[in-house]
């Protein structure tokens, strides 16, 4: 009896382990079942509010931003020898607040040594300090970009030559409208010390070695494959 | 703490505790008044200080300087020291107080002792007063850097008052034009890769400066197109840089 | 109903004993006495169907051990500075317009220039959060040099860095608020800061901005997260921090030794 009772312990079903009230093939006890069914339907009604507002806050991560070539004068608006500012919009809908600033000037053979195609005839940088995104100026005395924040300084190439900054400064696509005859800006990009063209990052994240890696492409940055 | 220590801890508490008086009113009333004291100081500062608006937000500004609220400021200094090495940028934004509040988070784990009285506890005495120093040492220093585009010398004593304009006209030409991000000028800029100019007037006189800036060795850029365009500001900078003795 | 024990209030503050010669119930005459007892008779309604009561006794007349000073108030004077934000911030929202094309900056100059009063709440606001920050760290540097964060109480400490970090993002995102020059920059920088963190820090950022640039449910989310979030989490972790407090008890000065009498001996036995 004893022997049998340590056997039918281990027993999966009920009736085995002697339970009052147990019926013949059932395996899991009504508490398990109750417990169960709390713990289920709890979860599942918390899942039920807390995954769609999650998915509504981190939405935007997956969503691109709308960007589209905007004119930003004729040709002869920018000379090789140096920059003119253009303000630009980067976000539609919140009036000024949207708007940034390029740099803008003719590509130099001479000194932009990167492959030329159809999308850099004409060299755009970004304002924004690829330390952690002040303003940065263009010192046309110095030929230099200075950043008001923590010292960065680049060349007249965009390129970092004293301070924290990791990577040159930002560009953007340009290309020329042949019907409206204006040169027209478009998404920005991101360079390596090479000028090598990558999605674009947000200011502090290296291009050059491993940084590509730690800092991994995002899923909501507008891109434009060179064709 | 091992378990004689935790008991002889809750004994030791629970008599302190029978001795002691009613939280009301007794520890109420003092806290009472320091509720006092906190809003006459709150509204004191309210009153003197008022909450200031300044110019709406621009992004397309090219001359603000970004400047954080006082509590950041000991962040943005931990920033603006390490700023000559750009590998640790990582390391200084993120790093520094991350580590920070770990270390704080678990502090409880790490310091089990059993003593509770700051003068027998000698690490961690130095520990919270180094803290507390690096911290108000960080605050004033990030309250009071300029930014990192001035030059903060002052004239040498013996110049007459035309010559004081002119250094001080010219150190303004010196931090407008990133000289700073490859030379060191007394506290400001970077140390390298360009030579140091803070004696630069001892080794050069200020023909030889002139005709460096005009036709300087690569990296550096060329200064003609200045001495061309804005001859008064040229000077101002030659001038400037002869007077660093 | 049983009588709870009366608590152990001051000799002054007890209700004088009966004298001799007097009625054995007073009968509320008085208009004022009519009054005392209708509010009594109030109390005693919630209490008889709450049993609050008791929670209250347990709460305010528990012993707070011997030596206790004037460091012990800096916990209660930081909780009395987050209730002055949490107050002047519910007004400010009465104005406040999170629009980033120009509303919040227009209704923060209108609350400012215009409004009654309304100078004054912004400027005890603003300087509200520095005194919460002193407060909040003179607090913490009081528990680390009285040892205080030891055995039994690890949990609260932990609770309280969590709230030292939580005052600091309230500091982060209430910055961005008025959308002055000011905090537009420093909170491109706070966010560029942010993504610097190796792998997870672009998503971090991008989650900050609602996108890959500054955007138009940048100012809404700061704002969301600045009154209703984060808010929302110090409270419930105060009243953790509390519950904890009271049933620990407040920690003794570490100086102050307990002079062991024979019946207390007797007692702890």
């Amino acid at each position: 009896m004893a022997d049998r009772h340590k056997e039918g312990s281990k027993s999966k079903y009920t009736l085995d382990r002697q339970m009052p009230g147990a019926f013949e093939g059932e395996t899991v006890t009504r508490r398990r079942f109750m417990t169960g069914v709390t713990h289920g339907a709890g979860a599942v009604a918390a899942m039920a509010f807390t995954l769609p507002a999650l998915g509504f806050a981190i939405g935007p991560l997956f969503s691109r931003l709308p960007w589209s070539w905007q004119p930003i004068g004729p040709p002869e608006d920018f000379t090789d020898t140096t920059y003119t500012t253009k303000v630009i919009q980067i976000v539609q809908g919140i009036g000024e607040a949207g708007n940034s600033i390029a740099y803008v000037r003719k590509r130099d053979p001479a000194i932009d040594t990167e492959p030329l195609d159809q999308y850099n005839h004409w060299v755009a940088l970004s304002s924004r300090c690829m330390h952690l995104g002040c303003p940065v100026r263009f010192v046309a005395a110095a030929e230099r970009f200075i950043c008001p924040c923590h010292g960065g300084v680049y060349d007249f190439r965009g390129m970092v030559v004293g301070g924290p900054p990791v990577r040159p400064l930002d560009r953007f696509y340009t290309r020329y409208n042949t019907s409206t005859g204006l040169v027209e800006l478009g998404p920005r990009y991101s360079v390596n010390s090479e000028l090598q063209r990558f999605s674009p990052r947000d200011p502090g994240q290296p291009l050059d070695g491993i940084g590509q890696y730690l800092y991994p492409p995002r899923f909501d940055t507008a891109s434009l494959t060179s064709r | 703490m091992n378990q004689a220590e935790k008991e002889a801890y809750l004994r030791e508490y629970s008599i302190l505790k029978n001795q002691g008086k009613p939280f009301f009113p007794y520890a109420v009333a003092k806290d009472s008044v320091m509720a006092v004291v906190v809003m006459i100081v709150i509204i004191f500062l309210a009153a003197m200080f008022g909450a200031e608006l300044g110019p709406k937000a621009d992004p397309t500004t090219t001359t603000y300087v970004p400047r954080p609220d006082w509590y950041f400021y000991f962040l943005f200094e931990v920033l603006r020291v390490m700023r000559n090495i750009p590998k640790f940028t990582d390391l200084a934004t993120i790093g520094v107080p991350t580590i920070c509040m770990i270390l704080l988070f678990l502090l409880p784990f790490y310091d089990r002792s059993p003593e509770r009285r700051i003068e027998r506890r000698p690490v961690a005495l130095a520990a919270g007063l180094t803290t507390i120093f690096a911290m108000a040492f960080l605050t004033y220093t990030g309250a009071n850097t300029g930014s990192p585009n001035t030059v903060d010398l002052q004239p040498p004593a013996s110049l007459t008052a035309q010559q004081k304009a002119i250094f001080r006209a010219g150190a303004l030409v010196v931090g407008n034009s990133g000289c700073l991000a490859c030379h060191v000028l007394g506290n400001n800029g970077n140390d390298g890769p360009g030579p140091p100019l803070t004696h630069i007037g001892r080794i050069l006189r200020p023909e030889a400066i002139a005709s460096t800036l005009r036709n300087p060795t690569a990296p550096m850029p060329s200064f003609a197109a200045l001495a061309k365009q804005n001859p008064r500001q040229f000077y101002d900078l030659i001038n400037f840089l002869g007077e660093l003795q | 109903m049983p009588k709870l024990p009366s608590p152990p209030l001051p000799k002054a503050l007890r209700p004088a004993p009966r004298r001799p010669g007097e009625p054995d119930e007073k009968q509320a005459t008085t208009p004022i006495e009519v009054a005392a007892d209708a509010g009594i008779s109030v109390v005693d309604w919630i209490d008889e169907r709450t049993s609050l009561s008791g929670g209250i006794r347990w709460m305010m007349f528990r012993k707070v051990p011997r030596g206790i000073n004037w460091f012990y108030t800096l916990g209660s004077a930081t909780m009395f500075a987050f209730l002055n934000q949490a107050v002047t911030g519910v007004f400010l929202a009465m104005y406040y317009r999170p629009d980033a094309a120009g509303g919040a900056y227009e209704s923060v100059r209108y609350l400012t220039d215009q409004a009654f009063l309304g100078q004054l709440v912004r400027a005890m606001h603003k300087w509200g959060a520095s005194v919460m920050i002193i407060l909040i760290f003179m607090h913490m540097a009081r528990v680390f040099f009285f040892g205080a964060y030891k055995y039994p109480r690890e949990l609260t400490w932990i609770i309280g860095v969590v709230l030292l970090i939580l005052t600091m993002a309230m500091g982060f995102t209430g910055y961005l608020l008025p959308f002055d020059q000011r905090s537009y920059w420093a909170t491109i920088v706070g966010v560029n800061i942010n993504g610097t963190g190796p792998f997870l820090g672009p998503y971090l950022s991008d989650f900050l901005r609602a996108g890959p640039e500054f955007g138009a449910t940048t100012l809404s989310r700061f704002y969301a997260i600045h009154m209703m979030l984060i808010p929302g989490l110090i409270a419930a972790l105060i009243g953790a921090h509390l519950y904890l407090v009271s049933k620990l008890g407040i920690s003794a000065p570490p100086w102050i030794k307990a002079q062991e009498e024979p019946e207390l001996r007797q007692t702890t036995l």
